[in-house]
C-alpha cells in the first residue's frame, strides 16, 4: 500500500524496502544492506520530495 | 580452586586487540576442534563474562618466556602474566550440580573410520560446519577439517579434491545403545532428533538436490513437536530414513567418497556410496564428572548418570545436593531448562528459613526533577581504546558534536563504560547541570542499563538517556573507510542528540503483587508446584474440579524405576493437607479470571457458589487423560484394555492376572496419526515396564509388544534390555498396516505383517493392552481467561519452546505437567518444581516489580474511542473507560503494556503517545537527518 | 561521486534486526556505509508518516526491518 503511494507521488518502488532478519542472521543482514545500497545506488540520489531549506 | 585466566577480568573489555598478533595457536573446541585459535582466546562470542583468557599451555611468554604481545598492545591494561591458582571457599546451604556431558568419541569404532577417513565427521562438527560462524562459515563441504587455506604440501592435495556433498549419510547410535563396542548401554534421547535437524539445515544450505539419509534402529522423536519435525522432514523435505545399521564403510583413496555396506529391512544387503557420513554421537558423563560425584559421595547409575528419585527428581542422594541437566540422565534443552528451574526450586526449598537473611540493601539517589527545564545536553563519544577511535576520528566528532544545539559538554573518553569513566560522568552531570545524556558508543542492548544506572546515580532520570551505535553498526563493518565511517559517526550522534533533546523523564510504575498463588489442578504436577510455593511462605489455592486430590497419577502403579505411586502419592496429599499455607477447593470450577501479573482475580465455583479469590500468579496444571480407544475392537470385550486398567489390576493383585497365558500390548493407540500427530512420550516405557511385570510374574507367558518405533529414551532403554533378555517379543508394524484383532469365545487373535519375516503371524492372546495416547483437555475457556495459547492438538503453548517451558508469554501464568506436553511422573513433578521456581521469581519482587518506563499512553481527550487500539494490541493493554470523566475513552494498562508501539502507529487520531520513542522523537531522528547548515 | 553519497534511512526492530545489525559488528563484517539507522522498539511501531517524512528530509530509500 505504502508502494503504491509512493509510486503515485513518483518515487520509485525500489527506494522503499521491508524485510525480516532474526537477531542471529547477521549474515542476512549485512546481505540485504548490500542489496538495498546497490539498488539504491543504481537510481541514485533524489531529492524531489526533499525540504529545501535555502528558500 | 579457580585457575588463572592471565587476563583481568575487571580490566579486560574484550576488544580483541590482542588476538591480532598472537603468535601461539591450538584448537579451537567450540568449532569441535576444526579450526584453530589463537593462544588469548574467548571461548566463543557469546561467552558470559565476555573476557579473554590465556591458555598457558601454548602461550610463548607463559611457556618460553618469549612474546608479550598481548601485553604491549592491550589498550585497557589487563594482561597479567603473574596470575597464579586461586582458593576460593564459598559457605553454601545447597549445592546444584550441571556438570553437563561430553560428546561420544568415535575414534576407537574400527568399522566407521572416524579417526581415517577425513569425510566422516561427529554430529558435533557438523553442527559446526553448519553454523555461519563456523570453520566453513556455514557452507557445507567435504574434507571440513582441512584449514580453509592449506599450507602442508599434503593438505593442499586434498583440498583440491573438496566439493559440495551431493549425499550425506547420519549413522544413529553411535556410542548409544550399545554394549558390545562402547559401554553406554543407555539411549542419549538427543540424537534422533538433531540428525533431523542437521539434515534438513543441510539440505537448506546446499540446496534441494542434496540427497540425505539417515540410518537409525528407531526414530525417537518423542519430545513436544517433535513428531510433527519428523514427518515433515520425511515429506516435505524429502529426506531417507533408513532402518539399519551400517556393517562398514570403506573409503575411495582418490576420491575420498565413502562406501557403506549395510543389510536392508527385507534382509537385502546394499552397498551404497556417500560423499560425507556424520555420526550421530551419544552423550557420556566424563570421568571428571564421575570423580566429582565421587568427592561429594552421591550416588550414581552404572553409566554416571545421578540417581535421583521420581518423586524427587532433582535431588541426589545426598540432602542439599542438587542436579540438572544431562548428569540427570541424557536430555534435550528445554528439559535441562526445566531441570535447572526445577533444581533452583528444591535448592530454595531446602534453604526457605534463610531466605533473605543475607541480602543488601541499595542506595538510591533523589531524583532532579528537570521538566520544564531546557536541554542541558552533554554528549560522550567513546573511544572503546582503538575500537571506535582506530576507524572514526573521535576528536572530530566530539567537536563537532559540542556545536550541536542544546549540547552543553561534549567529551571524549577511552572507554565510556569503565569505573572511573562512569564516575566522571556522574562528575561532569552535576557539575554542568546536564539535563540529557548522550552516549556514542557501543550497542545500546548490551550497555544502556550500565549508563541508565549512571544517570540515576547523578540523580537524573534514566530515560534522559540516549545511545547511538558507532561501534558495532559503524567502525567495526566500515574499517576501511575512516572517512566515511567519520561522516556517518557525526549523523549517528546528531540524530541521537535531536532525539535525547525531547526526552521526558519517565516514571516506572510500581506493580502490586499480590502473594497469593492460584494452582489450576491438583494431580501431581500441581501439587508439587503449590508444595514448593508454600514452603517458601506463599499462600497457595489448588483449584480441583474432582473431589480429591492426586489426578491422573491415581490409576499408576508404579514408577519406571520401580517405586511404588500410590505410597509415594498419599504421601504428598498427605503433605499437602497438612500444610497451612496451602487451600485445598475440592468440586471446584474457575467460572471467570479478570485483572493481570501481580492482581488476577478469580471466580471460583464449589457446589454452586461461587467465591472470588485474589492472586498474584497463576499455574494452570490441569493434565490430560487416556484416550477411549476407537480400534482393535476396544470396548467390545473385557480382555481388551488399556494400560491403566492393567496399572489397576497389578494395583489390586486381580486374580486374573495369573490365568493368563499371552499377552499383546499394542502402541501408538491413537498416537502418531494423522488425527493426533503427536507422540504420547510415556506409552513405551509403560507397556515395556508392564510386560516385564507380567513376565516376572510367569516367566512361562508369552508376552508380544507391537510397535512401530520403541522410544524408552534415557535410562529407561534399560528396561527394553530388560525385557528383550526375559524373553518379551518386540515386533513392528507399519502405521499403513496396522495388526487386526479378532475377538474370539476362546482368545483373541491378532494379525499383524512380521517384519522380519515379511509374512503375516497370528497371535493367540488372552489379554491385549492398548497403549492408548494421552489427550488434553483443550481446555479452550480456561486458555481464554488466561489469554494463552493451544496448539492444534490442544496442549498449552508455552512461551518460548527452548528458553521458556514452564511459563506463558502472558505475564504471571506459568504451565506444569501433562496440560503442556504427555510426561511421566518424574517429568511432572520436575515440571511443577520449575514452574513454583519460574512464579518465585516474580513473587520474590514484591516490592520491586515495575512496569517499563518506555510504554504506551493515551491523550484522552483526542481519543475517538474508535478502538482499533483495543483490537489491535497482541498484549490486550489497552481497553475502553469504563467509568470517569472519560468513559468510553481508551486506556493503556501500563502493566500489560510492552511498549511494542502497535497502537501508536494505528492511532487514526494520534492520541496514542509511546513513552521513550515518541512520534516526535522518531521524527526528529528523521529532520536530523541531513545537516542543516 | 555525487551518486555514491546516498542515505538509506533504516528503522530496526530493536529486538530483530538491530540485533542483527548489532551482530554483524561482533563478527567484523563489512557492508556499505549507506545506512542510517533509527532503533525502534518493533516494526508495528512503523507509521506511514515516518516513511514520507524521510523522503521529504532527503532520504535516497527507506527500509523497515523487522
Amino acid at each position: 500500500m505504502m508502494g503504491n503511494l509512493l509510486e503515485h507521488m513518483g518515487v520509485d518502488r525500489n527506494r522503499l524496502h521491508f524485510s525480516w532478519i532474526s537477531s542471529a542472521e547477521a549474515t542476512k543482514f549485512v546481505d540485504v544492506v548490500k542489496e538495498i545500497s546497490d539498488k539504491v545506488r543504481a537510481l541514485g540520489t533524489t531529492k524531489k520530495f526533499a525540504k529545501d531549506y535555502t528558500k | 580452586m579457580k585457575k588463572p585466566r592471565y587476563v583481568r577480568e575487571d580490566r579486560c573489555i574484550a576488544c580483541g586487540a590482542c588476538t591480532e598478533k598472537c603468535p601461539g595457536k591450538f584448537d579451537d573446541k567450540y568449532n569441535a576442534d576444526l579450526k584453530p585459535q589463537t593462544a588469548i582466546y574467548v571461548e566463543y562470542p557469546q561467552a558470559v563474562p565476555l573476557k579473554y583468557a590465556i591458555n598457558p599451555d601454548v602461550c610463548l611468554k607463559l611457556t618460553k618466556d618469549k612474546c608479550g604481545t598481548c601485553e604491549e598492545v592491550c589498550p585497557a591494561d589487563a594482561i597479567d602474566y603473574t596470575m597464579t591458582e586461586e582458593e576460593l571457599t564459598i559457605a553454601a546451604g545447597s549445592i546444584i550440580l550441571a556438570p553437563g556431558f561430553k560428546p561420544f568419541d568415535p575414534s576407537r569404532f574400527d568399522n566407521y573410520q572416524y579417526a581415517n577417513f577425513p569425510n566422516v565427521v561427529t554430529s558435533m562438527e557438523f553442527e559446526r560446519i553448519l553454523s555461519a560462524t563456523g570453520p566453513t562459515m556455514g557452507h557445507v563441504t567435504t574434507f571440513p577439517k582441512l584449514p580453509a587455506s592449506p599450507k602442508k604440501k599434503k593438505d593442499k592435495l586434498l583440498a583440491q579434491k573438496r566439493k559440495d556433498p551431493k549425499k550425506i549419510a547420519w549413522f544413529q547410535c553411535v556410542g548409544s545403545r550399545d554394549i558390545n563396542k562402547c559401554d553406554n548401554p543407555y539411549c542419549s534421547s538427543v540424537c534422533c532428533m538433531y540428525a533431523v535437524k542437521e539434515a534438513i539445515i543441510a539440505k537448506e544450505h546446499a540446496g534441494n538436490d542434496l540427497e540425505c539419509s539417515i540410518f537409525f534402529m528407531d526414530m525417537r522423536t518423542p519430545g513436544k513437536e517433535f513428531e510433527k519435525y519428523y514427518e515433515n522432514a520425511k515429506h516435505k523435505h524429502g529426506i531417507n530414513f533408513i532402518r539399519s545399521k551400517v556393517h562398514s564403510v570403506t573409503e575411495d583413496p582418490e576420491t575420498g567418497d565413502l562406501t557403506l555396506l549395510y543389510v536392508d529391512e527385507l534382509g537385502q544387503i546394499i552397498t551404497d556410496t556417500y560423499d560425507m557420513i556424520v555420526l550421530s554421537v551419544g552423550l557420556e558423563i566424563s570421568q571428571e564428572t564421575r570423580d566429582l560425584a565421587k568427592k561429594l559421595d552421591i550416588d550414581m547409575s552404572s553409566s554416571g548418570f545421578a540417581k535421583t528419585h521420581s518423586f524427587e527428581p532433582v535431588t541426589t542422594s545426598r540432602d542439599g545436593i542438587y542436579v540438572s541437566g544431562v548428569f540427570n540422565n541424557p536430555k534435550d534443552i528445554p528439559e535441562s531448562v526445566l531441570d535447572a528451574s526445577a533444581a533452583a526450586s528444591a535448592a530454595g526449598d531446602y534453604l526457605a528459613e534463610a531466605r533473605n537473611t543475607l541480602t543488601k540493601e541499595m542506595q538510591v539517589v533523589a531524583e532532579t526533577n528537570v521538566v520544564g527545564e531546557r536541554p542541558n545536553i552533554g554528549v560522550f563519544i567513546c573511544d572503546c581504546g582503538s575500537n571506535i577511535a582506530g576507524v572514526v576520528d573521535c576528536p572530530d566528532v566530539t567537536e563537532y558534536a559540542a556545536t550541536l544545539p542544546y549540547v552543553t559538554v561534549a567529551e571524549e573518553t577511552t572507554y565510556a563504560c569503565s569505573q572511573d569513566a562512569q564516575d566522571k560522568m556522574v562528575e561532569i552531570i552535576k557539575e554542568k547541570g546536564l539535563n540529557r545524556i548522550v552516549v556514542a558508543a557501543c550497542t545500546p542492548k548490551t550497555h544502556e542499563p550500565l549508563f541508565q544506572e549512571t544517570l540515576k546515580n547523578a540523580g537524573l532520570n534514566k530515560y534522559l538517556f540516549e545511545m547511538t551505535n558507532i561501534r558495532n553498526h559503524n567502525s567495526w563493518v566500515h574499517k576501511n573507510n575512516p572517512d566515511i565511517a567519520t561522516v556517518k559517526a557525526k549523523d549517528l550522534v546528531r540524530m541521537a542528540v535531536a532525539k535525547a533533546a525531547l526526552a521526558q523523564p519517565l516514571k516506572e510504575e510500581k506493580i502490586n503483587v499480590n502473594a497469593s498463588v492460584m494452582v489450576v489442578g491438583g494431580g501431581l504436577a500441581g501439587m508439587t508446584a503449590a508444595k514448593s510455593l508454600a514452603s517458601q511462605g506463599y499462600e497457595t489455592h489448588i483449584i480441583e474440579k474432582k473431589d480429591c486430590l492426586g489426578g491422573e497419577a491415581l490409576k499408576l502403579w508404579k514408577t519406571a524405576q520401580g517405586e511404588d505411586v500410590q505410597q509415594e502419592l498419599s504421601a504428598l496429599i498427605a503433605d499437602i493437607a497438612s500444610n497451612d499455607k496451602i487451600i485445598v477447593h475440592t468440586n471446584t470450577t474457575l467460572e471467570g479470571v479478570e485483572g493481570f501479573v501481580g492482581n488476577f482475580i478469580s471466580q471460583l465455583k464449589t457446589d454452586g457458589k461461587t467465591t472470588a479469590l485474589e492472586h498474584g500468579v497463576a499455574v494452570l496444571a490441569t493434565g490430560a487423560k487416556a484416550l477411549e480407544p476407537t480400534e482393535y475392537s476396544f470396548g467390545k470385550d473385557d480382555r481388551i484394555i488399556r494400560t491403566l486398567d492393567l496399572d489397576k489390576m497389578f494395583k489390586e493383585n486381580d486374580p486374573k492376572l495369573d490365568t493368563i497365558a499371552s499377552a499383546v500390548f499394542i502402541q501408538c493407540v491413537g498416537s502418531r496419526e494423522p488425527e493426533r500427530p503427536y507422540c504420547s512420550r510415556v506409552c513405551c516405557t509403560h507397556s515395556v515396564d508392564n510386560a516385564i511385570a507380567l513376565k516376572n510374574k510367569n516367566p512361562e507367558m508369552d508376552v508380544f509388544i507391537l510397535y512401530r518405533d520403541i522410544r524408552t529414551y534415557g535410562e529407561r532403554e534399560l528396561l527394553y534390555k530388560e525385557a528383550r533378555e526375559k524373553g518379551v517379543i518386540f515386533i513392528r508394524y507399519d502405521v499403513e498396516n496396522k495388526p487386526e484383532v479378532k475377538v474370539e469365545e476362546e482368545c483373541l487373535k491378532i494379525t499383524l505383517v512380521d517384519h522380519v519375516l515379511n509374512r503375516p503371524v497370528t497371535i493367540h492372546a488372552d489379554l491385549l493392552t492398548l497403549a492408548a495416547a494421552l489427550v488434553p483437555r483443550k481446555d479452550e475457556r480456561l486458555a481464554n481467561f488466561f489469554k494463552v495459547p493451544l496448539n492444534d492438538e490442544g496442549f498449552f503453548v508455552e512461551k518460548h519452546a527452548k528458553l521458556g517451558p514452564a511459563e506463558f508469554s502472558t505475564d504471571g501464568v506459568f504451565v506444569a505437567g501433562s496440560a503442556h506436553y504427555p510426561k511421566p511422573v518424574n517429568e511432572a513433578i520436575t515440571q511443577g518444581r520449575a514452574a513454583a521456581s519460574r512464579a518465585l521469581t516474580l513473587l520474590a519482587k514484591k516490592d520491586s516489580l515495575f512496569t517499563s518506563g518506555m510504554i504506551a499512553s493515551v491523550d484522552v481527550p483526542k481519543c475517538t474511542a474508535c478502538g482499533v487500539c483495543v483490537s489491535i494490541c497482541p498484549y490486550n493493554a489497552p481497553s475502553f473507560l469504563t467509568e470517569g470523566r472519560f468513559e468510553g475513552k481508551a486506556d493503556v494498562n501500563a502493566v500489560l503494556c510492552k511498549g511494542c508501539g502497535l497502537c501508536v502507529a494505528s492511532c487514526r487520531s494520534g492520541a496514542i503517545h509511546l513513552r521513550g520513542f515518541d512520534t516526535n522523537q522518531i521524527l526528529s531522528q528523521i529532520f536530523a537527518l541531513d545537516e542543516v547548515s | 561521486m555525487a551518486d555514491d553519497n546516498i542515505k538509506i534511512v533504516s528503522f530496526l526492530c530493536n529486538w530483530c534486526s538491530y540485533g542483527a545489525a548489532d551482530l554483524a559488528g561482533v563478527s567484523r563484517m563489512e557492508y556499505p556505509a549507506d545506512i542510517r539507522v533509527i532503533r525502534i522498539p518493533c516494526s508495528g511501531r512503523m507509521s506511514p508518516k515516518f516513511v514520507l517524512s524521510a523522503f521529504r528530509e532527503g532520504a535516497d530509500a527507506v527500509w523497515v526491518s523487522g
